[in-house]
């Protein structure tokens, strides 16, 4: 199973803990029409795009309603603390929560327990939780944008608002500067995906690619294009990619669907997010060897 | 036979520190913060910032915003809201823009705000991670930046404040023609 969890943000939404499925530009969840936007919805609807055009099992998703006061991000963590042992999740991603580090460290010590112990993805303010509780490198990947590998980088930072402005100032070009910083100090995970003009794959403090092309600068400016990274990579992993080959995949596909959707500064991420299966189907099978889909959901992906 | 084992008290990591002048009026912020249901711990300040026998609050540093706002509202007066760690770097106060062509970006820490140079009407919000961005996104998304609401009054975190930062220069370069 594929566990997303994260925050909407519709006010008084519930914990619901299920399935999804997308249907006329929403995500439905237990009855609720749930907005494709920015933040979890984005990712979760990336994930979903995957695992529809791969015919696995879709995602299983935990979210609650928050704007901001944190009772939904709570009850995200606490569901998940007491469920994670019986939930055997392969992979588990950790999306727009209100950081809470003590409730992120019972969480990691809860997993820890598990039979299997999943694939553990954290970006936004879970990623924040992470680092600011010293539990990077429990994490297997994080999807950093260019001022979050500074906040990674900044030893002392507990929130990105907080980054030395030395750090701020740095130009993505000296990613690997701050990438070497932040596995030094051990606040990064095993594999960074670090998204930006230029997109950075790392495994063990180790760049692994460099992804530039398609070149689409609007992407930048786009609410929910690192959103969609994190919710590919996710599915890609659940798809049995290596780490690293799942990252690579997520930003090209990413990168090649702002191409297709002619990305402006002022298109919405459901427009970027329509043009996944076209992407996958015209290069998943040469960029990946993916390229058999099994009819049995759950079943064999690749040949 | 009854169970005998106390219920673990649930621990608390803020990483922010909320200092004051007054011992009372660190009381009252915390009887406040708490009706409000914010997670909040009385602490003794660090001893560089000790006047005496003084109490601090420790909050949730990302909550920041939020608690500023309600300190406001409840008359309490505070000296400063800063990073549990004293090393940690103030708040960024710098943004960077990026010209588009037809759109303007600006950037301030993590969160950008994205506008058309013609009409001043904001198209985008994008980065951050708190759960108040999604919300703010959606709010000022199709707005002029002038008319569209504040961050500093509807959100409650450092995104949010991160954010209120990115429209206020973004708001000064609409009126300002600072953009060349």
């Amino acid at each position: 199973m594929m566990l997303l969890a994260g925050t909407v943000p519709l006010k008084d939404l519930p914990l619901i803990a299920g399935e999804v499925r997308a249907e006329q530009g929403f995500l439905v969840a237990d009855g609720h029409r749930i907005p494709c936007t920015q933040g979890t919805g984005a990712m979760i609807s990336a994930a979903l795009a995957v695992t529809d055009y791969l015919k696995l099992d879709r995602p299983r998703i935990v979210i609650a309603g928050d704007v901001g006061q944190g009772e939904g991000s709570r009850s995200i963590y606490e569901y998940l603390i007491q469920r994670m042992p019986e939930l055997s999740a392969k992979v588990l991603t950790l999306h727009y929560c209100l950081p809470d580090m003590a409730l992120t460290k019972r969480l990691c010590e809860v997993v820890v327990s598990c039979e299997e112990k999943p694939v553990m993805i954290a970006d936004a303010a879970s990623m924040y939780a992470a680092k600011a509780a010293g539990l990077a490198s429990r994490f297997d990947i994080f999807t950093p944008d260019a001022t979050e590998l500074a906040f990674l980088a900044d030893p002392e930072a507990t929130h990105p608002a907080y980054i030395a402005r030395h750090l701020f100032d740095t130009d993505i070009t000296q990613g690997p500067r701050l990438i070497d910083s932040a596995y030094e100090q051990n606040d990064a995970a095993r594999l960074l995906l670090v998204k930006g003009a230029v997109d950075y794959v790392v495994r063990a403090g180790n760049i692994v690619d460099i992804i530039n092309e398609p070149d689409v600068p609007a992407l930048e400016a786009i609410g929910g294009t690192g959103d969609t990274i994190t919710g590919l990579v996710s599915a890609f992993v659940y798809a049995d990619l290596e780490l690293h080959e799942a990252a690579i995949i997520a930003a090209r596909v990413n990168r090649m669907a702002g191409k297709l959707a002619q990305a402006t500064p002022a298109t919405r991420i459901r427009h970027i997010i329509e043009e996944f299966p076209a992407v996958m189907s015209e290069y998943l099978c040469v960029w990946s060897g993916v390229c058999y889909m099994s009819d049995a959901k759950g079943g064999g992906t690749s040949d | 036979m009854k169970d005998l084992k106390r219920k673990k008290k649930a621990s608390f990591e803020g990483g922010g520190l909320v200092i004051f002048r007054e011992v009372q009026e660190a009381m009252k912020a915390e009887k406040v913060l708490k009706g409000a249901d914010y997670k909040v711990k009385l602490v003794a300040p660090p001893p560089q910032l000790r006047k005496g026998c003084d109490l601090a609050l420790e909050v949730n540093l990302v909550e920041q915003l939020g608690l500023e706002r309600l300190f406001k509202e409840k008359d309490i007066e505070y000296v400063d809201i800063t990073p549990l760690k004293l090393e940690t770097s103030e708040l960024l106060n710098i943004v960077k823009v990026t010209d588009f062509g037809d759109w303007v970006m600006v950037k301030a820490g993590n969160m950008k705000i994205t506008f058309d140079k013609n009409d001043g009407m904001i198209v985008n919000t994008s980065g951050g991670g708190c759960p108040d961005i999604p919300h703010l996104h959606a709010e000022m998304i199709g707005k002029k930046l002038t008319e569209a609401p504040r961050p500093r009054d509807i959100g409650f975190t450092l995104c949010a404040l991160m954010l209120d930062r990115a429209l206020e220069e973004g708001i000064d370069i609409w009126q300002g023609g600072r953009q060349s």
